[in-house]
């Protein structure tokens, strides 16, 4: 007995002395940070996160927000239900002043911030540790990380006005002391990041694995949309205009743009956003998707879609609620007859299961239900953010305001849009404002309708206009100057006290 | 401790019954006679009187060596051999004796010590024994002239050998027999008294002779000499210096328990057992004074039988994502449960015991002859309640009320009046739109061609239960052993809920020698839950209800499966035929196995090492057919195959040191050291696109298999290493002192953090022993008790200390490409979350412990709190996991136990209530209130300092507005109009929104109470079991979902809005607004309902059968039938269970789970037979 005694307080003892080790337990099934950043291919899967946060998250991300606070807020969407109150897009449609705490607009800030973050994360660790990355790489990463974080700070500028700057990565209790910046100070970063990216990216680049990337016809496109964004009028509020009149800057960009050579029009209206064409030569920048339930697949093409057309189309989806998010009879009518862009814009109507004949348009322009994926929301189509027609019209926007360019060259840009769809006869003597229903019909579904009235400073009177015909179930606000731009979400406001003011008329 | 009954007819109390049952027999000064009856016969015996005994030492020849009292002596023996010895007091008196050696058999130990007194012994069964002056011989006694024969048998009629049975005055006295016979002579017109440690005592006045005489014998839980299972030991309940409930488990297997957690429902003060779902199987959530932590785990440390088992968080959507630790445990196997409340108690698990420690013990052999039982039980179950809902008629007025506003909305020159067709022609499409159009078949007699449908009715149905037992135990003097088998097969209440298990467990310990004991415990159990997604948001619960209550005639309740379409005015997949077709089985497989060696190095030295592992493999297998799923032309299967395997295994060796110094210091030392380390698989596999065909449902079926986020395996490891040590001393049984300390290294915390140490400390003053306590009848027991302690929390996940990086892929031209990014903020000073404790109590005893209690008030302050801190989106993320904030929880509890009547009528009640309350201290950087996002519009909850945690957030409702409130512009949320809820403009800005709300509500009770009665007459005997609880609420989602503002007509609503407002001429009821709400909605207090409810939790009747049956075929046989949750009432009108937790509120970081659609209770009858052989 005494040997067992001692062989049981030896294992003991054994045990006591052997095991502390085991206390520094690393993840087994994902990486931790400490190991990070050391390689350079490290540093090319960090900026591939940063490019990952365009789409960020399933139905969250660019697209599906332009679809939100674009396209639902403006005239080309009646989002108001038969049977109304059960669907967080109809307060953006409806102009309502409780949006504080709406999803949507919680989305935009909180998303961008994060994708600002990781940029901002990429751009330190560059500086600090980037010596692994080679040289020309290391330029080029530089570039494409700061053409992201001015892409993120535009849309947070155009949605929200003000907004907190940060140019690196700040612990929780640092970032809690940064308040919102003047617009204009938002801009000088916005600016220096896509000048430095303009100059640093290439032209294009090979191998379809690089397809993704920034290029300086990108940076220098956006460039230009901010330059003119920045003109537009400020209507006595502290939003994304500040009427700087930088046309003449924009159109010698946008004619950067166009004299590469690289890009040219589809032939046919309908192949820019097929499935089987993707990357064509009208995109300059776009955020890519694949379905397959890789947590890689678009949500957008269904955004706008109401769950009784999913069901007709036979998308699987459990169907129920009556809401929908049709086109206003306002859009419908402004297309010519043999616009070839109605149809393969809309769903002009639809007979559904019950035997119901459904005569209000839906936006389809992305939704082709035989190469769906494994769920609505999972769609192989890429999202196009910059396309070469936008150059086009953007430099024939620019020459209106006066930039270098004759009425001819605007002239030439429209009926080159509108032949391709399918109209016949010419233009001449193309005003602002026909330019900019062009651009209604030529970019519907696409998310620019809002952001081009803010900036051609056509909101309130076309909105105003628009309400008076076809909000006839009365349920919408009367737009206000205040409306231009999103309340800052409440739960910023709570978070962290007193940092920031709402903006007026939330 | 000793508790000092008093003998009918005023005389001193001089019956003691010590801790493991020595028994004082008050002699009058005849001739002790003993005449024992045990087996074979009821020969009279001499006593066995060793030669030591004759070897007489006079008490007064104190011999020079240290002299113990023999009383004490005696009563450390029948603890440690858990041995029976019944002695005359006057007989031992104040006698001492030489302080023997430790160890050796305990007769050698007798045989020394009374030789020395002066006495002898008798054995009168193994480990039973009675002492008797020097000498005595069995004289027969003039005086007898009966002779009275029966059997002892215990409440439940199994036999009860070594009952002492005595002649009251005299010394003529018995023990029973292994069927627990006995026999006597004894005077006629004597009263004979039964005794028996854990029992009450009972007399009996003799009435003539018998042999038939049957004694029944109750347990007596009120028992101080109890002992009680401490962590790492056990300790009298006399000496217990920390707050410790208990519950004594023994007679589970009366009532038709299913869960161990179920077992403690109502009985413990301070110990707040939820039922937090309906589905069979599925954990309860347990918490031990308060809710401590904001984020981390709220839940105890399970230690079943030494073995610590953490239990995991609830996940946010309720239930236990790798299984509970009571998950499969037989009830039956237990023998009693213990809950350590304060830090002084539960401190020795250090990290992880501020949510208090329930320390199980399953049950052993008792030396006797084996016992085999067999029992059994059948019952029916059906919902304690359904929730009102429209009927028919009243969805139709409502549905046309709609639908006719949204027609007269939808253009100029339409009315109500008219016709679908007219509608129809003026929309020029020709086809019914639903939203703008009634089905005019609501208006005609009989409704042609529709059915109306009751879908709770269709639903829920009457589950049967049945559960088969198996058991045989007994103990020799080298092997003790339990052995079980269980059977359960349980059918839930609604269509398609099912659960099954089978238990064994095999509890054996060996004594290879006097020092040395080897045991084993292992528990092998199996059960397969079934369960086809019927709790929670967008289940099938949720649907059913809102269902609307009326369908096509010809397709009935096969709405919208298989070639049917929906009804056009609403209509999902039928839940009835999804609850009936759909596959969701949980298969479980748990082995738990303990291996044990306890050896004594030294008298009063053991070194015990334990090894244990509990193995889990669980796994679901998901499917629902196409033909229910989907809509018509896309139907297709879904399914999908996940499982975990879950491996915890523990090494644990301690130190144990008992030593009695110069008769009164008392001492117990405790040191030991623990290794503990939990490994979790996770594996994951789902179908894409459907499946080839009906026939194959497993995933090699399915048409693809594709993608990373829904098919995976994943694993997790963490390690916990722990040092501890314990000094308990107490002087003279009445000052007590207990000191703890654990040092407690995980994984689990940040690098600058790995280490914490936990020290506790308690006193208690037995002021009840105390010589200037007078002699009175009234107070009986009387302790002081008082602690302090900390304790810590680790319940987070594995590796939070660590930034660990996230997968952000991308695509490239169709490819997908690899994309990493820090998913979340490190924290190098990760560390545990703290709680101090301060227990202040008192336990009692009045009317020689006819009545016996205990007060105690704490305060529990949680400081470093694991808080996923909200901060500015900025920051790149929404929060930071940190150590901030502090909660303080403080209540008092009391416990009352009575044993009314002790007669042939007995009548014992025990009550207890607590009070709990808690409030934020402090939360993060400038204790910035922290609202907690909703899936469901805006926050409904709030921490803010001051307010209880989770504080209910909501607008306040106060009517309805009028259009005189709107012309006179009172504040209207968004562009609500007349007969639209008004809300209280709490911050007077004139308009309603987000910043109107206010704290209206918390989600604990304040106070929850429990009361059980039993009554015993004869051979019934009943028990009832009441609880509640109040002042707590509900913010109910499921309320919300049912009854928001604006509910389209194609779902029904509650029928609180049959009186709701529909004109300004006609206003309802004045609770809810009108059926065209546009307004939208946000939260408000229209969704938040009390929480008070009580419950006749159960109703037992059973009745001995021993009575009837004879004593061949069975030992005891009892015959039960027990009605569960038949009475009761609450306040939740929104949903069926003010308790259920079934989904999340939204927000990962605050994993405060909601009940969007929880099973209501089940109301049960069962009929259950026990059986010992």
């Amino acid at each position: 007995m005494k040997k067992l005694s001692t062989l049981l307080l030896g294992l003991g003892l054994l045990a006591v002395s052997g095991c502390e080790k085991d206390l520094d337990q690393v993840p087994i099934s994902s990486g931790s940070v400490p190991t990070f950043f050391q390689t350079a291919d490290d540093f090319t899967q960090s900026l591939t996160s940063v490019y990952s946060a365009l789409r960020y998250s399933t139905a969250g991300g660019y697209a599906d927000r332009l679809m939100n606070l674009s396209e639902t807020r403006s005239d080309n969407l009646y989002a108001v239900a038969d049977i109304p109150g059960v669907r967080d897009w109809e307060p953006v449609n409806n102009f309502a002043t409780t949006l504080a705490s709406n999803v949507y607009i919680n989305e935009a800030w909180a998303t961008n911030y994060a994708s600002i973050f990781r940029a901002n994360t990429f751009l330190d660790q560059l500086a600090t540790n980037g010596a692994v990355v080679d040289a020309a790489t290391r330029t080029r990463y530089e570039a494409e990380a700061k053409f992201l974080r001015a892409f993120f700070y535009f849309d947070l500028v155009r949605y929200f006005g003000k907004v907190p700057v940060l140019d690196k990565p700040l612990s929780a209790a640092e970032a809690a002391k940064v308040g919102r910046s003047p617009v204009a100070d938002v801009y000088k970063l916005i600016i220096s990041d896509l000048q430095t990216a303009a100059a640093a990216l290439p032209v294009s680049y090979t191998g379809s694995g690089n397809v993704f990337r920034a290029t300086s016809g990108a940076a220098k496109t956006l460039l230009a949309l901010v330059y003119m964004t920045r003109s537009g009028p400020t209507y006595g509020i502290e939003g994304p205009g500040l009427a700087t009149n930088e046309y003449a800057q924009a159109a010698a960009l946008l004619n950067q743009v166009i004299a590469t050579n690289k890009y040219s029009l589809q032939a046919n209206y309908a192949n820019i956003f097929s499935y089987t064409n993707e990357n064509n030569s009208e995109v300059i920048f776009d955020v890519q998707y694949i379905s397959g339930g890789l947590n890689a697949g678009a949500s957008f093409p269904g955004q706008l879609v109401s769950d009784d057309l999913f069901t007709t189309l036979k998308i699987p989806y459990s169907s129920g609620s009556p809401e929908a998010r049709f086109a206003s009879n306002n859009l419908i009518s402004s297309y010519p007859a043999g616009d070839l862009r109605k149809n393969s814009s809309f769903i002009l109507s639809y007979t559904n299961l019950t035997g119901y004949t459904e005569m209000r348009p839906t936006i389809t322009k992305y939704l082709n239900p035989s190469l769906r994926g494994v769920t609505r929301f999972d769609w192989p189509i890429n999202f196009i953010v910059f396309r070469y027609t936008d150059v086009l019209m953007m430099r024939a926007e620019c020459i209106l305001h006066g930039a270098g360019g004759t009425q001819a060259d605007v002239d030439a840009i429209m009926n080159q849009v509108r032949t391709r769809a399918g109209l016949t006869g010419t233009v001449s003597g193309t005003t602002l404002p026909q330019l900019m229903e062009e651009r209604r019909r030529e970019f519907v579904g696409e998310g620019l309708r809002w952001h081009d009235l803010v900036r051609e400073g056509l909101v309130l009177s076309t909105i105003a206009a628009w309400q008076a015909v076809d909000d006839v179930k009365k349920r919408m606000s009367p737009i206000q100057a205040n409306f231009i731009i999103y309340p800052v979400p409440q739960n910023e406001l709570t978070t962290v006290p007193g940092l920031y003011t709402q903006n007026p008329g939330y | 401790m000793r508790k000092t009954p008093t003998l009918p007819g005023g005389q001193p109390a001089r019956l003691v019954l010590l801790a493991a049952g020595t028994l004082l027999l008050p002699t009058p000064g005849a001739a002790a006679q003993i005449v024992a009856s045990a087996q074979p016969g009821p020969a009279q015996t001499r006593p066995t009187a060793s030669p030591q005994a004759r070897a007489t030492t006079t008490p007064s020849a104190r011999p020079a060596a240290p002299t113990i009292p023999l009383r004490q002596l005696l009563g450390q023996w029948t603890r440690q051999y858990k041995a029976i010895i019944a002695y005359d007091s006057e007989v031992v008196g104040d006698k001492r004796v030489t302080a023997p050696a430790e160890g050796g058999p305990l007769e050698e130990k007798l045989s020394r010590a009374l030789a020395e007194a002066g006495l002898s012994f008798k054995r009168l069964h193994p480990n039973n024994y009675v002492i008797t002056p020097a000498g005595t011989s069995s004289v027969a006694a003039p005086m007898q002239d009966i002779v009275v024969a029966g059997r002892v048998v215990d409440g439940k009629g199994e036999a009860l050998p070594g009952v002492t049975v005595v002649v009251e005055g005299t010394t003529i006295g018995a023990s029973t027999g292994m069927e627990g016979e006995f026999s006597l002579k004894v005077p006629e017109g004597s009263t004979l008294v039964f005794s028996f440690v854990g029992y009450a005592k009972k007399e009996v006045p003799v009435t003539g002779a018998t042999t038939a005489l049957r004694i029944s014998m109750s347990e007596d839980s009120q028992s101080l000499d109890d002992v009680v299972v401490v962590g790492y030991g056990t300790q009298r309940k006399g000496d217990v210096t920390g707050a410790i409930a208990s519950f004594d488990a023994k007679n589970l297997n009366e009532r038709p328990i299913t869960r161990v957690d179920q077992a403690l429902v109502g009985q413990l003060a301070g110990v707040q057992v939820k039922q937090t779902t309906g589905v069979p199987g599925k954990g309860f959530s347990v918490q031990v004074r308060g809710a401590g932590s904001i984020t981390a785990n709220n839940e105890p440390l399970y230690v079943l039988d030494g073995f610590p088992l953490e239990a995991a968080a609830q996940t946010a959507a309720g239930g236990f994502a790798a299984g509970s630790p009571l998950d499969n445990i037989n009830p039956n196997d237990i023998e009693n449960i213990e809950v350590l409340k304060d830090a002084a108690a539960a401190a020795i698990y250090g990290s992880r015991a501020a949510n208090g420690v329930v320390l199980i013990t399953t049950k052993k052999g008792r030396s006797g002859k084996p016992k085999f039982t067999l029992s059994g039980y059948t019952g029916v179950s059906e919902k304690v309640r359904g929730l009102d809902m429209l009927s028919t008629e009243e969805w139709i007025d409502r549905a046309a009320e709609i639908i006719n506003a949204a027609w007269v909305a939808s253009g100029p020159g339409r009315t109500a009046s008219q016709t679908t067709a007219q509608r129809m022609a003026i929309l020029g499409n020709n086809t019914l739109n639903p939203n703008l159009m009634i089905d005019e078949r609501w208006y005609q007699p009989g409704r042609p061609g529709l059915v109306d449908i009751d879908w709770q009715k269709e639903g829920f149905r009457k589950g049967l239960a049945q559960n088969y037992q198996l058991g045989a135990s007994g103990a020799t003097d080298y092997v003790n052993y339990y052995v079980s088998g269980d059977y359960l097969k349980q059918q839930g209440i609604m269509i398609g809920l099912g659960y099954e298990r089978y238990a064994a467990r095999a509890n054996v310990e060996v004594k290879v020698s006097p020092k040395f004991k080897l045991g084993l415990n292992l528990a092998p159990s199996y059960s397969i839950g079934r369960d086809p997604g019927i709790e929670g948001k967008d289940q099938q619960l949720h649907y059913l209800t809102f269902a609307i209550p009326l369908g096509e005639a010809n397709v009935g309740l096969d709405a919208n499966t298989g070639n049917n379409l929906p009804y056009a005015w609403g209509g999902r997949n039928s839940p009835i035929r999804v609850m009936e077709q759909t596959t969701g089985d949980t298969k479980t497989f748990r082995t738990l196995g303990t291996v044990y060696a306890d050896y004594q190095l030294l008298p009063g030295l053991n070194l015990r090492s334990t090894l244990n592992i509990d193995n889990t493999d669980g796994n679901t297998k998901y499917y629902r057919p196409a033909a229910v799923s989907g809509s018509l032309g896309s139907r297709l299967a879904s399914g999908y195959y996940n499982g975990y395997k879950k491996l915890t295994f523990v090494n644990e060796n301690t130190l144990s040191y008992n030593k009695i110094l110069r008769e009164k210091h008392s001492l117990a030392l405790l040191a030991g050291y623990s290794y503990n380390t939990t490994k979790i698989d996770g594996q994951r596999l789902t179908a894409a696109n459907g499946f080839i065909n009906q026939a194959v449902t497993t995933i090699n079926g399915a048409t693809t298999v594709s993608g990373t986020t829904d098919n995976y395996t994943t694993e997790t490891r963490n390690v916990l290493i722990s040092t501890f040590g314990r000094l308990q001393y107490a002087y003279d049984g009445k000052y007590l002192f207990s000191g703890s300390i654990r040092r407690d290294g995980s994984s689990r915390f940040g690098e600058n953090d790995k280490f914490g140490v936990f020290p506790a400390a308690s006193v208690g003053w037995r002021i009840s022993q105390e010589k200037f306590m007078p002699k009175q009848d009234v107070l009986s027991e009387l302790k002081l008790r008082g602690s302090v302690g900390f304790s810590g929390n680790n319940g987070i996940g594995d590796y939070s200390s660590i930034a660990t990086l996230g997968t952000y892929t991308y695509s490239s031209g169709g490819a997908l490409i690899p994309g990493q990014a820090p998913a979340r903020i490190n924290n190098p000073n990760l560390r545990w979350e703290k709680s101090r404790t301060f227990d202040v109590g008192l336990d009692f005893g009045l009317l020689e412990n006819r009545i016996t209690g205990s007060l105690d008030y704490y305060t529990k302050t949680s400081q470093d709190l694991l808080l996923n801190v909200p901060v500015a989106a900025t920051a790149g993320f929404a929060t930071q996991l940190t150590n901030i904030g502090e909660v303080l929880n403080k209540g008092w509890e009391v416990e009352l136990s009575s044993r009314n009547f002790t007669g042939a009528f007995q009548w014992t009640t025990s009550l207890n209530l607590s009070h709990n309350e808690n409030r934020v201290v402090h939360l993060g950087p400038g204790d910035a209130p922290i609202l907690i996002r909703s899936d469901w519009e805006i926050e409904n909850a709030i921490l803010q300092v001051g307010q209880p945690l989770y504080s209910v957030y909501a607008i306040r409702t106060i009517g309805i507005l009028s259009q005189a409130d709107i012309d006179n512009k009172v504040a209207r949320f968004g562009t609500e109009s007349a007969g639209d809820p008004k809300y209280e403009d709490a911050n007077g800005d004139g308009k309603i929104d987000a910043n109107d709300r206010q704290v209206v509500g918390q989600p604990n009770p304040k106070y929850t109470w429990g009361i059980t009665n039993n009554f015993r007459y004869k051979g019934f005997d009943l028990n009832i079991l009441v609880q509640g609880q109040n002042g707590g609420s509900i913010y109910s989602l499921f309320g919300r979902a049912v009854d928001r503002t604006g509910v389209p007509y194609n779902e029904n609503v509650l029928g609180l809005n049959r009186d709701r407002w529909r004109s300004a001429d006609n206003p309802g009821a004045g609770a809810r607004g009108k059926a065209t709400a546009s307004f939208g909605y946000t939260k408000t207090t229209d969704w938040l309902y009390s929480s008070d409810y009580f419950r006749v939790r159960q109703i037992t009747l059973g009745y001995d059968l021993g009575l009837l049956l004879k004593q061949r075929i069975a030992q005891g046989a009892r015959i039960y039938i027990t009605a569960e949750n038949f009475f009761g009432h609450d306040k939740y009108t929104g949903g069926y269970n003010p308790e259920a937790v079934n989904n999340s509120s939204g927000d990962g970081n605050f994993p405060v789970g909601v009940d969007y659609g929880g099973l209501p209770l089940a109301k049960t009858l069962t009929l259950g037979l026990n059986l010992t052989f």
